[in-house]
């Protein structure tokens, strides 16, 4: 304390406490604009002079209006001087309407460009991959239908597996395309590999709203409670290393996944409310 | 455009409104003091002090002499627009939520919570004279709410009311039947679920339309003679607030995400914009940034040269369009 109070009884302070009284504020009425100066002091004990300009308008209205112009103030604004207080008071930044375009005028857009692409001369530039169409495979007429049409073909070949001729006679008929070995008729389609990894994926919990900061080591320490798992995947962003917010945590027994579920969908967790649910396959999407 | 912000208030704007001719703003906010502020500059005329609680809703008559508030200190208060003079108190079971004056401003109308006991409540009280005396009459009429609690309030004319229910409903209230008043079409806002309220609702120029504010996401118009839908503006977010330009076919839409819902969400923005629909073919033409938090109330100036909005920040930004708003023409 009379640390203080002798660094304070510098006297060049004190006259610098003294002298630093501000200078009065002005107004000044120059040819429509009102000009009104001030002085302050900053966050750094510097003095500031404010110079604010207004332009003053005059402006023809109805007699209620104009008398309603002529109020006293009151409440807390009674101390306030004629025109806008600034401290109240703030014209904000240039803001525009943002004008959206319709939706229609989106698609015309793309229209054109396949347009221009067909244009060019080619005619396979653009190939549907569902109806071979020269059209985008996303917008194909037939996409629902086609994946319709997909499935029946699955279980016809899945049928009849045990014989091989049939299925011989099947993949003559789709050519010499490249057929890959899962799908070839070696392969076992309802119990193929698909399958198992959808029964693996069944015990697989999806842990999503996890903080930036979440590490491999916090997401173990948070599963471990509920059993064992045979792996723990935290995605992660492969340049910094930061958390992405979910995790994929493979429990060895569905009891577990389903308790790890009910305890942490809704878990507040380092200031976020945690989802948790099965993972589903990718494909359902 | 330009826009004036406007920080008088300490807290969460609750609602805001243009006196007719429109050269007034009123605002009210979760602080216990609404203020009224001149719409062309900014300049603040004054506030109106002696609440104790939130301010839920405010009303201004039609000659701008008297200005009504309601609040969550239990009282309903009537005052002088020159003077900030406080000329009449009504003090009610619970907190008042919504208030109005009915066209001529001889009623008004005001509806208390369902809170402490006590039902949702409506009261017709006569304003012809307002002073001391007025917190003791009895109210015309005294309409018991049975169901859901109202959330917005509408006059028409001084014949009937329109009020707006928590659960989406809306319904209208005939007063001219020997005092007796009847729902005589109820009007579901969405499906009888809960959490669809009403926020607002406010007239078009001439009182032929009205336009609803939901927590269903959606902005509706709708017929004031008989409650017919005729349009349903669409976004993604909770709507607060709907207005309907005066010269313009067009409607603004003020919400976003609700506050108590922006930390249990991840990083995306809350879209806090203000929302320019065009009224006949429902869609989105344009959008006004500047809001850090969902807007609470908004209001087209009686000219349609520019409109308001208060937002859970704290800021009410009064905003004159540019040219190129008028200049901008729908493509359909």
């Amino acid at each position: 304390m009379p640390a203080a109070e002798e660094v304070k009884s510098s006297w060049a302070d004190e006259v610098e406490l003294e002298g630093g009284a501000l200078p009065p504020s002005t107004e000044v009425y120059e040819n429509g604009f009102k000009i009104v100066t001030e002085y302050k002091y900053n966050e750094d004990d510097k003095k500031v002079k404010i110079v604010r300009t207004y332009k003053v308008e005059k402006r023809i209205v109805s007699k209620t209006i104009a008398k309603r112009k002529c109020l006293k103030k009151f409440g807390e604004a009674s101390n306030d001087k004629p025109g806008p207080n600034p401290a109240t008071t703030i014209v904000a930044e240039d803001v525009y309407m943002q004008f959206l375009t319709s939706k229609e005028e989106d698609n015309k857009t793309e229209d054109d460009a396949l347009d221009k692409l067909k244009a060019l001369g080619d005619k396979n530039v653009v190939k549907c991959r569902n109806c071979n169409g020269d059209h985008w495979t996303s917008k194909c007429p037939w996409k629902d239908t086609i994946i319709a049409g997909g499935k029946i073909d699955d279980k016809k070949v899945g049928g009849p597996v045990g014989t091989p001729g049939a299925v011989g006679g099947d993949n003559k008929q789709t050519g010499s395309k490249y057929v890959p070995p899962s799908l070839r008729d070696g392969a076992k389609r309802g119990e193929g590999p698909s399958a198992i990894r959808r029964d693996d994926s069944y015990f697989t919990v999806r842990i999503a709203n996890l903080s930036d900061s979440t590490t491999d080591a916090d997401l173990e320490d948070l599963v471990r409670p509920f059993g064992p798992t045979s792996k723990v995947f935290l995605a992660k962003d492969k340049i910094t290393g930061q958390c992405k917010g979910f995790a994929y945590v493979h429990f060895k027994f569905r009891n577990d996944g389903a308790k790890a579920i009910a305890m942490l969908n809704g878990y507040g967790y380092d200031h976020l409310i945690l989802t948790a649910d099965w993972s589903k396959p990718a494909n359902t999407n | 455009m330009k826009p004036i912000m406007l920080q008088g208030h300490e807290r969460a704007i609750t609602q805001i409104k243009y006196n007719r001719e429109g050269d007034l703003l009123f605002s009210s906010s979760k602080d216990n003091k609404p203020n009224v502020w001149y719409s062309l500059n900014g300049e603040r005329l004054g506030s109106f002090n002696g609440h104790q609680g939130v301010v839920w809703c405010i009303d201004v008559d039609w000659t701008t002499t008297r200005f009504m508030s309601g609040a969550g200190d239990r009282t309903c208060r009537i005052w002088d627009c020159e003077t900030g003079k406080e000329i009449g108190c009504i003090t009610s079971a619970s907190s008042v939520r919504t208030c109005m004056f009915s066209y001529s401003a001889n009623m008004a109308v005001y509806t208390t919570d369902k809170a402490m006991k006590q039902d949702c409540e409506m009261f017709i009280i006569d304003t012809r004279v307002v002073d001391d005396s007025t917190g003791q009459q009895d109210p015309i009429l005294r309409i018991p709410i049975k169901g859901s609690r109202v959330s917005s309030i509408l006059w028409d004319l001084d014949d009937s009311i329109i009020s707006g229910h928590e659960n989406g409903e809306i319904t209208q209230w005939d007063l001219k039947v020997k005092h007796l008043c009847f729902s005589y079409c109820g009007s579901k806002h969405y499906l009888p679920e809960e959490n669809f309220f009403v926020n607002d609702m406010q007239w078009n120029k001439d009182g032929t339309m009205f336009i609803t504010a939901s927590k269903d996401h959606t902005a509706k118009l709708f017929d004031a003679k008989d409650l017919l839908l005729l349009k349903t503006y669409k976004t993604e977010r909770p709507v607060n607030s709907a207005s309907i330009s005066p010269i313009m076919e067009h409607v603004v839409l003020g919400g976003g995400q609700e506050a108590m819902d922006v930390t249990t969400t991840s990083t995306r923005v809350g879209k806090f914009d203000s929302r320019f629909f065009h009224m006949v073919f429902e869609e989105e033409f344009g959008r006004v940034k500047g809001h850090f938090g969902p807007i609470n109330s908004v209001a087209f100036h009686p000219d349609g040269k520019g409109y308001s909005s208060g937002g859970e920040d704290g800021y009410v930004r009064v905003h004159t369009f540019d040219s190129s708003y008028f200049e901008y023409n729908f493509d359909y």
